[in-house]
């Protein structure tokens, strides 16, 4: 069959909504890399200027200009990979044109590799198998879990199987009642952004609800970009209709006809699990207009990033999704009343939006009582490195942190101590020192600099050097800043070259002071959370770790 | 009328308190202009009056109660009762602390002024904060673009610190969208469709870039031709003499010489914008060839000077000439450009009612 034109390409999308993003991956697809020509016909086609079209082509990390492009493996070096070999594993498949990505969402099931539209795993070049992603185990603390009540079911990933292990029921239950009732039921249930920013929800949903302008748009945040966090992606392909219907209910809570999921570019598989999703509750009347005969229309779009840890952050996300250059926007104006083509829009993450169906079928106060104490809810971590069972683990808010290390994961290796765990994956920094009295709440962690964020906590053992770790993480940030602010993008770079031995010539002294005040003024002026905190890494890593910064700084000089 | 004016002085008017003064406002003002209003001298790198602020430099952040982060003044709108802090010693640490940071990213602060009209601006802060502290060393960021041999605009980027204010005059003032941002964080690189030359991309080279630039990365290379020439500069505020418009500019010179020509950010007409002919084509005023005084070219082939009424006279015989053997249609007339309505308006007259013809058309069209 030969390829389509591009005229026929630029045609069949233009009229559909966002267009920009799955027009390039089309291109992407069929060329295996955007060639000069490709830009130029985008960019008369869609109204974008050329140059404009161009710098944001050059913003994603996975667009290639050239071949082999697309097809060229793409090695994860993230922390946790980086001590299982990632990098050993980069340098072997070096002569299939492989280039290294950050952290791409498996750290329960190293090492990934992406290869066209298929992510493999595996330690060492010959072993390299595709396969699905790792399934929760049962919650070993027996705990009533939320989003993982029924992710363990027979077919639960199929329709069929999810309406037959409780699913859509919620919406029913939903549909017979007002808009105002769901806000209610979520804001009573006290269930807030479980992407890191724990933002209320019904508050959120309400604030659309109330806002003017139209059509309103509910997005789902699936851009788990956070090193470290793999949850998003374990929902997405075993729960993919808990995503859907949460997404319906938050339609029908805001009145939003219309509807996306961002997606990262490192979950190939997962973009087709939703689409067949989609399909399929269109295909049934779950989707699209007169929703279960109850005259509710939500149209669903997937729309599949291209690489930018930064497009997990909602303006940046939105601008992603209009086609623009993907800068975060300034606030305010927030997304709630200037979202999506400046429509008030509802940024929620997977995780939370699969909570509501459970939440709204059960009632805001079995949800409240999840949590221990006084806490609401449940918390789906994503532990990694150093621990036997690393994985996804559904957790109440107030479970202490030893708790799940050591009787939930099997602890660190044999022989081995727990030295450091990250919080919010690498966005909280280190947490070091004595971890008995910590438990997983923010009142908590907030006394010792850090804070659970989307739930993604590396384990580091007694035998791991935390200046490279800190190096590793801040190159991360580095690499992902997107540029805008001066704090970050200047900040980011000066603190990664402190960490890897770029600066010889300056004293202890200096280098601490040099250190804390690029944080100090990062954390205080970054524009947005990236900037803001990426210094948790090395300001955990000096009050932690003296020692080994001592050990760093001896190195150099 | 009498209730219209109850309800306009009844009306309260919106106030907040900057740095311990209650001061007024007025709806969708930020901060940052409420406090330039009250000559706060907040500083500020990525911003331009004209164009829409981008909040990426954070140098203009104040303390706002309430707020647990400082705010960038430029990008948050002043709402009734706020009560800001423009300038306290955190608030000035963090400033030094961005000054010194942007100042190590740089090949120099200190750049001719030549180069531009803010191009003094980086220098005049890194100065006023004591940030040559040397502090914060590393790698430089930009590259610059040395392959563009453009007559015009010199392309600097070893001093560009990604402000972004060139990519938005270009965009928001001069609708030419002819460069943008490539790659991201440090790797940021300001350039055209594909990285080529501006000559092959939609710059008209109008020097809004150029004359926007904070740091000197982009310069006026005819302007930069002068750097060596002895002399301080003078700045002559006039208008442009190419068109209509009337275009108010600054002619820099140093002693006798004309060395640039920048626009009045002031001017009424144009704001601070100008086209490629008024920015750059000034050339030709103190060129040797230029016409100075009226002259004739006799039978010998060689230009003779005269006085206007002979030079007048002979022109006006020689079109009679002409419309005499030829017939009336043998007469075309071009108005200049830089004609205003009442000359555009007396050429035609003249053309029609002297020769009786329609031959009447503009350079522009021409």
């Amino acid at each position: 069959m030969p390829s389509e034109s591009n005229a026929a390409l630029i045609s069949r999308w233009k009229d559909e909504p966002a267009p920009l993003l799955p027009l390039l991956h089309d291109f992407h697809n069929r060329d295996g890399y955007l060639s000069e020509e490709t830009i130029r016909d985008v960019a008369e086609g869609l109204g974008i200027p050329l140059a404009e079209l161009f710098g944001t082509v050059t913003f994603y990390h996975h667009f290639s200009r050239e071949a082999p492009g697309k097809s060229a493996p793409r090695v994860c070096t993230g922390n946790i990979c980086c001590l299982h070999g990632g990098n050993e594993l980069l340098e072997s498949l070096k002569e299939d044109g492989a280039t290294p990505m950050p952290c791409a969402g498996r750290c329960d099931d190293m090492i990934p590799v992406i290869i066209d539209d298929k992510a493999f795993v595996g330690k060492t070049k010959d072993s390299l198998v595709h396969r699905a992603t790792p399934m929760p185990a049962e919650n070993p603390g027996g705990i009533t879990e939320c989003v993982f009540s029924q992710i363990r079911e027979e077919g639960r990933s199929t329709l069929d199987g999810y309406r037959a292990t409780g699913g859509y029921a919620a919406l029913e239950k939903a549909l017979k009642g007002t808009p105002g009732e769901v806000i209610e039921t979520v804001s009573e249930s006290k269930l807030a952004g479980r992407g890191g920013a724990g933002f209320p929800t019904g508050f959120k949903w309400k604030a659309v609800a109330d806002a003017p302008g139209d059509p309103k748009c509910i997005v789902c945040n699936a851009d788990e970009g956070e090193p470290g966090c793999f949850k998003d992606r374990t929902i997405m392909d075993h729960d993919p209709f808990a995503v859907i219907e949460g997404m319906t209910l938050a339609a029908f809570a805001t009145g939003a006809p219309l509807g996306f999921i961002y997606l990262r570019y490192e979950y190939p598989e997962t973009e087709a699990i939703l689409e067949n999703a989609i399909e399929d509750a269109r295909a049934n009347g779950l989707l699209g207009e007169n929703i279960l005969g109850s005259g509710l229309t939500f149209h669903l779009y997937v729309r599949r990033g291209a690489g930018a840890y930064i497009c997990g952050e909602e303006g940046s996300l939105l601008n992603s999704l209009e086609g623009k250059h993907p800068f975060p926007r300034n606030k305010p104006p927030f997304p709630v009343t200037h979202g999506f083509n400046d429509k008030p829009t509802a940024v929620n993450n997977v995780e939370t939006l699969a909570s509501v169906p459970h939440i709204v079928a059960n009632g805001a106060e079995w949800y409240q009582g999840l949590g221990l104490g006084d806490l609401a809810g449940t918390k789906v971590i994503s532990l990694s490195g150093d621990v036997q069972r690393p994985g996804n683990y559904e957790v109440p808010f107030g479970l202490p942190l030893n708790t799940l290390i050591h009787e939930w994961a099997g602890g660190p290796p044999e022989g081995r101590t727990v030295q450091a765990v990250t919080m919010a994956g690498l966005s909280g920094g280190f947490v070091g020192g004595d971890l008995s009295e910590i438990t997983l709440d923010d009142g908590c962690l907030k006394s010792r600099g850090s804070f659970l964020g989307a739930g993604g906590i590396m384990v580091f053992d007694d035998s791991r050097n935390m200046v490279e770790a800190a190096h590793n993480a801040m190159e991360f940030f580095a690499h992902e800043s997107c540029g805008k602010c001066f704090p970050c993008r200047i900040g980011t770079q000066r603190i990664t070259e402190r960490l890897n031995g770029a600066t010889p010539n300056l004293t202890h002294e200096e280098w601490l002071a040099e250190i804390d005040d690029i944080g100090s003024t990062m954390k205080s002026t970054s524009a947005c959370g990236l900037g803001m905190a990426a210094p948790h890494v090395t300001e955990s890593l000096v009050r932690y770790f003296p020692e080994q910064v001592e050990a760093h700084l001896s190195k150099e000089s | 009328m009498i209730s219209d004016l109850d309800a306009q002085t009844t009306e309260k008017a919106l106030m907040l308190t900057l740095d311990g003064e209650k001061v007024s406002f007025e709806a969708g003002e930020t901060i940052y202009e409420v406090a330039e209003r009250h000559r706060r001298e907040i500083p500020t790198l990525c911003y331009d009056e004209r164009l829409e602020a981008f909040g990426a430099c954070r140098l203009c952040i104040v303390e706002v109660e309430g707020i647990r982060n400082p705010v960038a003044s430029c990008t948050t709108q002043a709402t009734e009762g706020m009560v800001i802090q423009t300038k306290t010693e955190a608030i000035e640490k963090h400033r030094k602390t961005l000054l010194e940071l942007v100042a190590s990213e740089n090949r120099d602060v200190d750049v001719n002024q030549l180069s531009g009209y803010a191009s003094q601006e980086l220098k005049i802060l890194v100065d006023r904060y004591d940030a040559r502290s040397g502090r914060f060393s590393g790698k430089k960021s930009g590259t610059s673009n040395t392959k563009d041999k453009n007559p015009f605009i010199l392309r600097d980027y070893d001093n560009c610190i990604s402000c972004y204010r060139c990519v938005r005059v270009c965009a928001e003032r001069e609708g030419d969208y002819a460069i943008n941002v490539m790659n991201r964080g440090f790797d940021t690189q300001i350039i055209t469709e594909f990285n080529n030359d501006l000559r092959d991309s939609e710059c008209t080279f109008c020097g809004q870039c150029v004359q926007t630039c904070p740091t000197g990365a982009l310069g006026d290379k005819k302007a930069l031709r002068d750097s060596d020439t002895e002399g301080e500069i003078e700045k002559t505020r006039t208008i442009c003499p190419y068109c209509g418009v009337g275009c108010s500019v600054d002619m820099l010179s140093k002693g006798d010489k004309i060395v640039g020509i920048q626009p009045a950010m002031d001017g009424p007409a144009n704001e601070g914008a100008l086209c490629i002919k008024g920015q750059f084509a000034f050339d030709f005023i103190q060129n040797a060839d230029r016409l100075k005084k009226p002259m004739i070219r006799r039978e010998d082939g060689e230009l003779h000077e005269c006085d206007w009424d002979e030079a007048l006279n002979f022109a006006a015989a020689g079109f009679a000439k002409v419309r005499d053997k030829f017939g009336r249609h043998s007469v075309y007339g071009i108005a200049s450009g830089r004609a205003p309505h009442e000359a555009a308006y007396t050429m035609q007259k003249y053309i029609r009612a002297t020769y009786g013809t329609n031959y009447i058309d503009n350079c522009s069209r021409a």
